[in-house]
C-alpha cells in the first residue's frame, strides 16, 4: 500500500536574486513498512523536499505537483489541516537534536505535548504516554527523568527525545532528515539501530535523508539520489550499490573509501554544483558529467525496467521514455 | 531620556531597495533612514550654525506689547511672558543645548575609547581595575548620577557637560570593549603580533579601527538621550542658567503660562524630539553597516 | 548545594560590593562641595554655635574613615541624619515620600509592559497594523522627552478638557478613586516613552525566538501555532525582556525626579530637586541613597526573575 507518492514537485523560491528553482521535478512513492533513502550533496534540495511533504516550506516558496499521502492530497490543504497531520500521521526528526528541543521547558512535557495536541487526553494521560515513549526510545529512568530541560542531556540522548516526541503518536510517514549527521560516530550506529527497531516494529513508511551513502546503506530497503533538485535514479538499495547506472552515483559510490579502488587519492569531481538561480537546461549534472551529450541539454527522464529507474540518456529505457516525452513537449528543465 | 537605552533597532522599516540603486552615500548611512536621519541633521545644524542669521528677531528682545501673543506671521511661533519672539529662542537655545549634546558624547567617547580598548585588549587585572569603577557607575540611575554631579559643582552648562558625559563614559567605553574583545582574535591581530608590532601599535593601528563601529553608533544615539538629560537638568534649574539660552530652560517658562500660551511649551518640546529622532535613525543606519552583530546595546 | 541556590546565593553576594560602592559615592558628595557645606546648609542660621553642632553631628570633625564608618552603621540601622532645614530627621522624610515614588514607578511599568508586550508580540507575528504601529509609536515614544509629553498631557487633559487635576496628591489612604485622579497623568507620561521600548524589546527577541530551530521542530510536530507563540516563544523572550525591565527601572527613576516635580507629587525624586536648590545636602545625601538603594534592589530582583526563567542558568554559567 502505497503511503506517499510524489508527482513531479517542483519547487520554486523567490528571492532578491531571481528565481532560485530547489526542486525540479521530483516523482517517487514510499510504501507501507518500507525505509526509502534521499542521498545528496548539501544543497540538493533533500530539506527542501522534507519540507515540501510536511507542508514546512517558506512563504516565498512556490510548490507544483502532487503529493498524495494515504491518498489525500496534500499541496491543496489548509493550514489547520496540515498541522493537524503534522505530529499526528506524519511526522519529522530534524537534524540538529542540539538545539531542536525547547530549553525552557522540560524533555517530557515536550513529547507530552505532542499527544496533546492531537489526542483529547488529559494531562496525566498524556504524561503516561510520554514516558511509554521516552522508555521506548531508550532513555533510561524515564519516569524520573520526565521532568529535567533538554540541557541535561548528551547530543544522543536528545536525538532519541526528538524521536519520541515524533513517533509519540503512531505516524503512518517518517521523514528523518539526517538524523544523525550532528552526532558523534558511536552514537550514530546506536541512534540507527534504534530508528530501525522502531521502523520494524510499527511497520511505519520511512524516509531517511542523508548525505552519507554508508547510512543510506545500512537502513534502507531503496535509494533515491538527487541532484541539483532532480531525482537522477531510484533502485533498491543492494542493487544502486552494486550497479550503479547514473554518472553521479557512480561517482559518490566510488568517492566512498574502501570502496575497492587503490591505495591513493580518491576520486573527485571536476566543477562544482550548479546555481539554482539560474540551472543548466535539462540534465543539470551534465556540466560536470564525463559522458556529457549535447541531448544533456532536454531533460531526461526517470525510468527503467522493473525496481531501477534513472534519468540519464546513457540508459536505454531513459532514452526511450524521454524521446516518447519529448515529442508532444519541449525542454522540462 | 537615559543613558541606558540602547542602539537598537527603531523598527522603522522603509522599503529595501537593490543593491545596484543604493548610492555610495546612502550605503555608508546603511540605508534610506540612516540618509533621512542625516539629512535632518545637516539641517539642524546649519540652523543651529546659522542662528543669528536666520532668527527673525533678538531672543532677548522684551516687548510689553506682545506678552503671550499667539503665532502670526512676523512670530511664527508666538511671543513668550515676557514678549519674546519664541522662534528667535528656539533657535539661539538649540544652539546651546546641541552643542551640549554633542560636546559631552565626544568628551565621553575621549576618555571611554581608550581606557575600553585597554581594557578589552589587555584582559586580565588591567580590565578589572579600568572597568569596576566604571561599573559602578552604571549602579545609579542615569539622571540621578547627573544631578549628583550637578548638587556637588553647582549648575551651569560647563557642569552639565561633564556630568552627561560622566554618565555616559561608562556605557561606551563597555561597548567598545566588547568590540575589542572580539576584534582582538582575528587573524590579522595575530599576525601583528606574529610579526612583533608592539602592543601599542596594535591596539591603535589594527584593533581600533576596526573596533570603534559600534561605538560610533552608540555614541550616535547617545547624543540624542544626551540632548534629553541637558533639557531635563535645564528645566530643574540645573543646567544653563539665565540668560544663557537652553531648550529646557524654554520648557520650564512654557510650563509656567501652559494655560495661556501653548505655544511657549510645544515649540522648544518638538525641537527636541525631532533631533532625536534624527539621531535615532542616524543610529539606525549606522548600526545597520558598522554594527550588525549588535555589539552596541 | 544545588546550582540554582548557588546562583542565587552569588547574586546576593554580587549586591553587597555595589551597594558600598555606592554608598561610597553618596557619602562622598557633600564632601566634594566647594566651600563649607554646612554653613550653605545652615544659610542664615550658620551661627558659630550652630555650625560647630551640625559639624559634630556630622561627624566632620573626624577623619573620612569615621564619618563614613558613622555615617554607614547609622543607615544601616536606619538612621540618615536630620534635615537641618526643617528638624525632621531624614529617614522620616525619605519614608514618607518612598512609596509615592515607588507608586508612580510601579504603575508606569506596568502600563508600558500591558501595552508594549501584546504589541510587541503581534508585531513579530506579522500583524501589518501592529508593525506600523510599533515602527512610529516606537521612534516617537522614545524621542519625546517624558517631562514635555507630561505638560502636553497636563495641557490636554487638565487645562482643556479639565477631566484631571493637573497637579496634586492624594495618598491611597484616601481612596483609590482619588490616588488615580492625581497619579494618572505623571504615570502616563512616563509609560508612554516606556511602552514605545518594552514594544522594540518584545518585537526583538520574539523575532529571535521564532527563528530558532526548535520552533521549526514544534511545527514539524503539529502543536498550535498559539502555543508555539504564546507558550513557548514568548517563554523563551520573557528572558531578555525582564533584563531590560530591570535597566529600565533606572530610566522611569530618573523620569521620576522630573515628573514628580512638574506634577507636584511629593516623591523622592522632587525632595532631591528641592533639598539641591535648598543647599540640604544632608537630606540630598539620604535622599539619593534611597532612590539608588532601590534601582539597586529591583536590578537584584531582576537578575534572579531572570535566573528562574532560564533553566540553562547556572549550569552552564550565567
Amino acid at each position: 500500500m502505497t503511503v506517499l507518492e510524489l508527482e513531479d514537485v517542483r519547487v520554486d523560491f523567490a528571492g532578491e536574486a531571481g528565481t532560485t528553482s530547489a526542486l525540479a521535478g521530483v516523482s517517487l512513492t514510499v510504501a507501507e513498512g518500507e525505509i526509502l533513502g534521499l542521498v545528496g550533496e548539501s544543497g540538493c534540495g533533500k530539506s527542501t523536499l522534507a519540507n515540501a511533504i510536511m507542508g514546512l516550506l517558506a512563504p516565498a516558496a512556490r510548490l507544483r505537483g502532487r503529493i498524495a499521502f494515504q491518498g489525500r492530497e496534500l499541496t491543496t490543504l489548509g493550514p489547520r489541516e496540515y498541522r493537524e497531520l503534522r505530529g499526528d500521521r506524519l511526522a519529522m526528526i530534524v537534524q540538529d537534536p542540539l538545539s531542536a528541543l525547547d530549553p525552557a521547558f522540560s524533555v517530557g512535557s515536550q513529547v507530552a505535548e505532542v499527544v496533546s495536541a492531537h489526542r483529547k487526553v488529559g494531562r496525566r494521560a498524556a504524561r503516561e504516554r510520554a514516558v511509554e515513549v521516552l522508555r521506548e526510545v531508550g532513555i533510561p529512568s524515564a519516569a524520573e527523568r520526565y521532568g529535567e530541560p533538554p540541557h541535561r542531556f548528551s547530543g544522543g540522548m536528545r536525538q532519541r527525545v526528538v524521536i519520541a516526541a515524533a513517533l509519540a503518536n503512531e505516524p503512518a510517514l517518517l521523514i528523518a532528515d539526517e538524523p544523525t549527521t550532528a552526532l558523534d560516530a558511536t552514537i550514530q550506529a546506536q541512534i540507527l539501530g534504534l530508528l530501525r527497531d522502531l521502523q520494524a516494529r510499527h511497520r511505519m513508511a520511512t524516509v531517511l535523508i542523508s548525505h552519507d551513502l554508508g547510512v543510506v546503506a545500512q537502513l534502507c530497503d531503496r535509494v533515491g539520489v538527487l541532484y541539483a533538485g532532480q531525482l537522477v535514479e531510484l533502485a533498491p538499495v543492494a542493487e544502486l550499490f552494486a550497479h550503479p547506472r547514473h554518472p553521479y552515483t557512480r561517482t559518490l559510490i566510488d568517492a566512498l573509501p574502501g570502496a575497492g579502488h587503490a591505495r591513493g587519492r580518491l576520486p573527485g569531481l571536476e566543477g562544482r554544483v550548479p546555481d539554482l538561480a539560474d540551472p543548466p537546461p535539462g540534465c543539470r549534472f551534465a556540466p560536470r558529467c564525463p559522458a556529457a551529450m549535447p541531448e544533456c541539454a532536454t531533460g531526461p527522464v526517470l525510468a527503467g525496467e522493473g525496481e531501477h529507474a534513472v534519468a540519464c540518456w546513457l540508459d536505454d529505457t531513459s532514452r526511450a521514455a524521454t524521446t516518447a516525452a519529448v515529442g508532444p513537449e519541449r525542454s522540462r528543465a | 531620556m537615559s543613558a541606558q537605552v540602547t542602539a537598537e533597532s527603531t523598527g522603522v522599516v522603509l522599503p529595501p531597495r537593490r543593491r545596484s540603486q543604493l548610492s555610495r552615500l546612502e550605503r555608508t548611512l546603511g540605508g534610506r533612514g540612516g540618509l533621512v536621519g542625516a539629512g535632518i541633521l545637516l539641517v539642524l545644524v546649519l540652523v543651529a550654525v546659522l542662528a543669528p542669521l536666520l532668527a527673525p528677531h533678538s531672543p532677548e528682545q522684551i516687548d510689553a506689547a506682545r506678552v503671550l501673543a499667539a503665532p502670526d506671521l512676523s512670530h511664527p511661533f508666538g511671543s513668550d511672558a515676557l514678549g519674546r519672539d519664541v522662534l528667535s529662542r528656539v533657535l539661539y537655545a538649540f544652539r546651546t543645548s546641541l552643542a551640549i549634546s554633542i560636546g559631552s558624547v565626544a568628551l565621553a567617547m575621549l576618555a571611554g575609547v581608550p581606557l575600553g580598548l585597554i581594557a578589552g585588549y589587555r584582559g586580565g587585572w588591567v580590565d578589572a581595575v579600568l572597568m569596576r569603577p566604571l561599573d559602578m557607575l552604571l549602579a545609579l540611575p542615569a539622571l540621578l548620577l547627573a544631578v549628583s554631579l550637578v548638587s556637588i559643582l553647582g549648575p551651569g552648562s560647563f557642569v552639565v557637560l561633564v556630568a552627561i558625559a560622566v554618565i555616559y563614559l561608562p556605557i561606551l567605553a563597555r561597548v567598545l570593549r566588547s568590540s575589542v574583545l572580539v576584534v582582538r582574535e582575528r587573524p590579522y591581530v595575530l599576525g601583528a603580533r606574529a610579526r612583533g608590532v608592539g602592543p601599542l601599535g596594535i591596539m591603535v593601528r589594527h584593533v581600533l579601527p576596526n573596533a570603534v563601529g559600534p561605538v560610533l553608533v552608540q555614541a550616535t544615539v547617545l547624543m540624542g538621550f544626551a540632548l534629553q538629560v541637558e533639557a531635563a537638568l535645564s528645566f530643574l534649574g540645573l543646567g544653563a542658567q539665565p540668560p544663557t539660552p537652553s531648550l529646557g530652560l524654554m520648557l520650564l517658562d512654557g510650563y509656567q503660562v501652559l494655560q495661556q500660551a501653548w505655544w511657549v511649551d510645544v515649540f522648544p518640546g518638538l525641537a527636541i524630539a525631532l533631533t532625536v529622532v534624527a539621531f535615532l535613525l542616524i543610529g539606525d543606519g549606522l548600526r545597520r553597516r558598522y554594527d550588525p552583530a549588535g555589539v552596541a546595546e | 548545594m544545588s546550582p540554582r541556590t548557588a546562583f542565587v546565593v552569588r547574586r546576593i553576594a554580587l549586591t553587597i560590593p555595589t551597594l558600598l560602592a555606592m554608598s561610597v559615592f553618596v557619602f562622598a558628595l557633600i564632601r566634594l562641595v566647594p566651600g563649607d557645606p554646612v554653613r550653605s546648609m545652615l544659610g542664615f542660621r550658620a551661627t558659630p554655635e550652630n555650625v560647630a553642632l551640625v559639624r559634630h553631628d556630622l561627624h566632620l570633625d573626624q577623619g573620612l574613615v569615621s564619618q563614613y564608618v558613622a555615617w554607614i552603621t547609622g543607615a544601616l540601622q536606619g538612621d540618615l541624619g536630620r534635615d537641618y532645614v526643617s528638624g525632621v530627621p531624614v529617614s522620616t522624610l525619605v519614608g514618607q515620600r518612598l512609596p509615592v515614588t515607588l507608586e508612580l514607578v510601579l504603575l508606569a511599568m506596568g502600563l508600558a509592559l500591558v501595552v508594549g508586550v501584546p504589541l510587541g508580540v503581534a508585531a513579530a507575528r506579522g500583524s501589518r497594523i501592529a508593525g506600523r504601529l510599533a515602527g512610529g509609536f516606537v521612534v516617537a515614544g522614545v524621542a519625546i522627552p517624558d517631562f514635555w509629553l507630561g505638560t502636553l498631557l497636563i495641557l490636554l487633559f487638565a487645562a482643556t478638557l479639565q477631566w484631571l487635576p493637573p497637579a496634586g496628591w492624594a495618598p491611597l489612604g484616601d481612596g483609590l478613586g482619588q490616588n488615580l485622579r492625581y497619579i494618572a497623568l505623571p504615570a502616563l507620561a512616563l509609560a508612554v516613552g516606556e511602552a514605545a521600548y518594552i514594544l522594540r524589546t518584545t518585537r526583538g527577541a520574539m523575532l529571535e525566538t521564532l527563528g530558532q530551530p526548535y520552533v521549526a521542530f514544534l511545527r514539524a510536530k503539529g502543536v498550535p501555532e498559539r502555543s508555539i507563540v504564546f507558550r513557548h516563544a514568548l517563554r523563551n523572550a520573557a528572558v531578555p525582556i525582564v533584563t531590560v525591565v530591570g535597566i529600565q527601572f533606572g530610566v522611569l527613576l530618573s523620569g521620576a525626579i522630573v515628573i514628580e516635580s512638574i506634577f507636584g507629587l511629593p516623591g523622592l525624586g522632587r525632595l532631591v530637586v528641592t533639598a539641591i536648590n535648598q543647599r540640604n545636602y544632608t537630606v540630598v545625601q539620604g535622599a539619593v541613597l534611597a532612590i539608588a538603594t532601590l534601582f539597586i534592589a529591583v536590578t537584584l530582583v531582576t537578575d534572579l526573575l531572570y535566573g528562574w526563567l532560564d533553566p540553562r542558568v547556572g549550569a552552564e554559567g550565567s
